[in-house]
């Protein structure tokens, strides 16, 4: 992957920065309890209630969790990142509530100043507790409920907070607004490519993110090679071009709303009936199967991740590449994002099949895949930096096992965590856009 | 005197406990309901919520490394409590006297001897590793123990017993039952339950995503 | 729950020693009891010459019988009485001294010795000692073998010492109980023993050094610890003790639990003594390995409750061990 070292340094640095941008909440310690506590008695349904109740503590789902796998640390045992709501649930809605407030504590701010680390920084939301718990407790929908009361209690981490803030109250992010995303696409038409953009008519619109605009350019200039070689009436627009929504990783469901709201009227004004997000994980959740859901309506086209696109394309002959050859040895690393919660598990395949590589799998794979351990905005989180890279161990032993050259990945977030991993690790092996990788070997005739 | 309450009184208020207890445990619990969902399934919603009731009686094999004493403790220990529960002779004479009114086949005393040691054995590990694994050790709370402890000692008197020569050993186990029915609908062993539902809205949401779980 | 568990560990440190003289009270008290009842009754039986002809007559006492299993033709077995003979005035007059004596020179040897050295808890230093597996195992053998112990020995002991105090009727219940559990949970023990014979045996050979940790007694007296291994030749003795004892509790258990298989009556009554004999002898090493494993040598639980000891006990009673710990880089640092 092909990308500019200074931005690279300087979008580290403004990172780093935002670690000492905290403003004191305005909320006193005891609205902040408050505030938490009617979030997540709002958010709590039949499905936490039962899934509380059939916990048996066997901690069985510490064994699925990269932070406990790469620490042994009981802390980070998922489920006991639900003990807050635990303990709320039994003494607020259990049918046995006037036994268990005998002896059940209510919550605290120092509990939730001490839960604010089991959620956000050492919980990737990444679901992979669910796959191994022998009750079926979906752990990942407690803790996204946690997050959304963290969040209105004032209670996590600065960096992904004003990230998401800025995205949910100004429109841009990283300072990446509407402007300077239409003077990326100017930029991109001197260079002799064909972009469409603001099509009053389209049948896909196609997201970018501001990882693309800003770091990986190389995948940027790929999707919009892809999209003209398919011979697809798309387009860019430059209301709706963000894929990236931090309202999903805070938990704050305002933000989360704005930012699929200028998608979904994007996507309206050009009457298009698919949307292609970027390779950014979270985005296609966040959008596929939340979208709907905040926006309370069924969404009018079809929402698809690029690797879902680029094996549907392939399948349906429209999309040819030059095979690569047996020579080149790669591995696949699945996004939890797209793979164990979004469903995207065959289009990689698919495309490195066409591709004709040495194709690898990782011991984990698909949608048992282990995290890239910096999910869920935790890239973002200065002082989780220590953590993620004892996670990131695990990946580089499953990594090496496959013998791979390279690591294909198709998520800016993972490949962000994978590159400030490897530069912690020295680690050699290179990572790899898909997109970047199917734009630099499209056939020349279709 | 003390055989009368239990046999009597003690039973019946015991059953109570447990039958209402549980019944409004699970109420409560699934009358807060889920939002219906607005986004385009990927897949079917109620397979996989059956599917996942079924299939997670099997780790994954990704996992079976990680987990086989527990899978063969769980293993033991449940499948030998059920055989227990049902198929001992005393039992099923107990349920055809005090609730069913009718009575079917029993195993053997030799079966009978045999899955208690599976059953012992098996509720001994699990609660050893609960004891002794960092992560379970710090997620147990007292509930988790007394579960434990009930449970073992109702399989222990019901095996003292097994000579059937000394109605004080079958009062006694019968006692200890009734404390185990009343303790069941306010601690953890609602799983007995409560498991069905976890694994089908964990099956369903999984399903709708595409994912089998 | 660590709360607790510290509570009782400060318990068992402090207190601990004061449960060894009221046990000590309780064993003798049973010997007082078998001494009163093997005195016998005073009025004759008037069919007392009858049957001692029976049992006199010709050798062996052979009638005939339409039964047809062992035994089923002798009258009056004579062996029966030399049996019950060496039970009652032998096995367990001596078994009970031998419990005792071994709790009384627990209590007597914790007294006059030197305070046993402290290591500190906060230590930054640990090594992995017995891995989850191996604890499970431990505590599932000793959970099984206490539960044993302890049904054995109402069943050996029970008459004279619970029978005066419960009285014939309860204590028929808990005879019978006693029975059922002790033959319940020994298949259970025979299990956890076979896994814990593979599991340790190897590490469990005698080597050169362990005969001169027997010639300074293991350090007890002296104070100064002689060099060891992973396990100490005491630690051994006591393991291949268990894997002998248990041998023949297992085998000579079985056989008894199974009476159809033809066996003569003598053999099941010399079986009976052996098994109590073996379970006797364990049992009172079995004193030993609790005392020293609780609080003669402190820091020594933790490698049976979390699996970890500090690195400095290691060094000091398991100095070998230790220094292959520290060549293959095993003693962690504590996490803050």
């Amino acid at each position: 992957m092909n990308i500019d070292m200074n931005v690279m340094q300087g979008f580290m640095e403004k990172v780093q920065q935002m670690g000492q941008m905290d403003v004191p909440s305005k909320l006193s310690d005891v609205e902040r309890v408050d505030t938490a506590r009617r979030v997540k008695l709002e958010k709590m349904d039949a499905q936490l209630a039962v899934d509380l109740d059939a916990c048996v503590h066997c901690g069985l789902c510490a064994e699925a969790c990269h932070f406990y796998l790469s620490t042994k640390d009981p802390k980070y045992t998922p489920i006991r990142k639900l003990d807050l709501m635990k303990r709320l649930y039994r003494r607020e809605r259990s049918s046995n509530r006037w036994l268990y407030r005998l002896y059940t504590k209510d919550i605290t701010i120092e509990d939730l100043q001490e839960w604010e680390e089991l959620v956000y920084d050492s919980c990737t939301v990444c679901q992979r507790c669910s796959l191994i718990c022998p009750m079926g407790i979906h752990i990942a929908s407690g803790v996204a409920i946690m997050r959304s009361a963290m969040r209105a209690a004032d209670l996590m981490p600065v960096e992904v907070r004003l990230v998401g803030q800025e995205q949910g109250e100004q429109g841009t992010l990283f300072g990446l607004g509407s402007e300077q995303f239409v003077q990326a696409i100017e930029e991109l038409r001197k260079t002799g490519l064909e972009i469409p953009l603001d099509e009053p008519e389209a049948d896909i619109l196609v997201l970018s993110s501001v990882m693309d605009v800003m770091l990986f350019r190389d995948t940027l200039v790929s999707t919009i090679k892809i999209m003209n070689h398919v011979g697809a009436r798309w387009t860019f627009s430059s209301q709706g071009y963000e894929s990236a929504n931090f309202g999903y990783m805070t938990g704050d469901e305002a933000w989360q709303c704005a930012a699929s709201k200028r998608v979904y009227d994007a996507a309206l004004a050009c009457g298009a009936k698919t949307v292609i997000v970027a390779e950014c994980g979270h985005s296609y959740p966040a959008l596929r199967w939340d979208g709907a859901e905040l926006l309370g309506k069924p969404l009018p086209f079809d929402v698809l991740a690029p690797s879902e696109f680029l094996g549907r394309e392939i399948q349906a002959g429209r999309l040819k590449v030059k095979p690569i050859g047996k020579q080149k040895k790669l591995t696949f690393h699945d996004a939890c994002k797209h793979a164990r919660v979004g469903g995207v598990v065959e289009g990689p395949r698919i495309v490195m099949d066409a591709l004709g590589v040495d194709f690898r799998e990782t011991e984990f794979h698909g949608i048992e895949n282990l995290c890239c351990g910096g999910g869920a905005g935790n890239f973002l989180i200065n002082r989780g930096m220590p953590l993620r890279q004892k996670a990131f161990e695990l990946k580089m032993e499953q990594f090496d096992a496959t013998g791979a050259d390279a690591v294909v990945v198709s998520c800016d977030s993972c490949m962000m965590n994978f590159m400030g991993g490897a530069m912690m690790h020295q680690y050699e092996k290179p990572f790899e856009s898909l997109v970047a990788l199917v734009g630099e070997n499209l056939a020349t005739q279709r | 005197m003390f055989v009368q309450f239990v046999e009597g009184p003690l039973w019946y208020f015991s059953a109570t406990v447990f039958v209402i207890g549980v019944a409004v445990r699970l109420l409560f619990a699934l009358r807060m309901g889920t939002a219906t969902p607005l986004s385009k399934p990927r897949g079917s919603a109620s397979q996989g919520a059956i599917r996942a009731v079924f299939s997670r009686f099997v780790p994954r094999r990704e996992f079976r490394p990680r987990m086989r004493l527990e899978v063969i403790a769980g293993y033991a220990f449940h499948l030998g409590l059920f055989a227990l529960l049902f198929f001992a002779a005393p039992h099923i004479e107990f349920y055809k006297d005090y609730i069913f009114g009718f009575a079917w086949p029993a195993m053997p005393r030799w079966a009978f001897i045999v899955v208690s040691e599976i059953a012992f054995a098996g509720l001994l590990v699990l609660w050893l590793r609960r004891m002794l694994h960092p992560v379970s050790r710090k997620l147990s709370d007292a509930g988790d123990h007394i579960g434990s402890i009930l449970v073992f000692m109702v399989m222990l008197t019901g095996c003292l017993a097994l000579d059937q020569s000394h109605e004080s050993l079958r009062v006694l186990h019968f006692f200890l039952a009734e404390l185990l029915l009343i303790y069941f609908p306010f601690s953890s062993l609602m799983h007995t339950f409560t498991f069905v539902f976890s694994r089908g809205y964990l099956g369903a949401s999984f399903a709708r995503h595409g994912v089998k779980a | 729950m660590m709360a607790s568990l510290k509570i009782t560990r400060h318990i068992v440190r402090q207190y601990g020693i004061l449960l060894l003289p009221v046990l000590l009270l309780f064993t003798s008290a049973s010997m007082a009891a078998v001494s009163e009842q093997t005195g016998g009754s005073a009025v004759p039986n008037p069919g007392t010459d009858l049957w001692r002809a029976v049992r006199e007559g010709p050798t062996p006492n052979v009638g005939t019988s339409q039964v047809q299993s062992v035994g089923s033709t002798t009258l009056i077995a004579e062996s029966g009485e030399k049996w019950r003979t060496l039970r009652r005035q032998y096995m367990i007059p001596w078994g009970g001294w031998l419990l005792a004596g071994m709790l009384g020179l627990i209590v007597v040897f914790h007294l006059v010795r030197k305070a046993p050295e402290r290591f500190d808890e906060s230590s930054e230093q640990w090594i992995q000692r017995f891995p989850g597996y191996d604890r499970i195992l431990h505590w599932f053998m000793a959970g099984t073998f206490i539960f044993l112990a302890l049904t054995g020995l109402v069943l050996l002991l029970g008459r004279f010492l619970l029978l005066p105090v419960f009285g014939p009727e309860a204590f028929g219940a808990i005879a019978s109980a006693c029975k059922e559990g002790h033959n319940l949970f020994g298949p259970l023990f025979m299990l956890a023993l076979v896994l814990f014979l593979l599991r340790f045996a190897s590490r469990n050979w005698f080597t050169r050094g362990d005969l001169s940790w027997f010639a300074r007694g293991g350090g007890m007296f002296s104070g100064k610890h002689p060099s060891a291994g992973f396990f100490n030749a005491g630690e051994k003795l006591l393991f291949w003790s268990l894997a002998f004892a248990g041998a023949v509790l297992c085998v000579s258990g079985l056989i008894l639990l199974f009476p159809q298989f033809g066996q003569s009556r003598e053999l099941m009554q010399t079986l009976m003594l052996l098994h109590a004999l073996a379970a006797l002898g364990i049992v009172a090493f079995t004193f030993g390995h609790i005392y020293l494993a609780t609080i003669g040598v402190p820091g020594s639980l933790n490698a049976m409750n979390t699996g970890r000891v500090d690195a400095d006990w290691a060094r000091a009673h398991h100095d070998r061990w230790h220094r292959e710990c520290e060549e293959q880089g095993l003693i962690e640092k504590q996490q803050s």
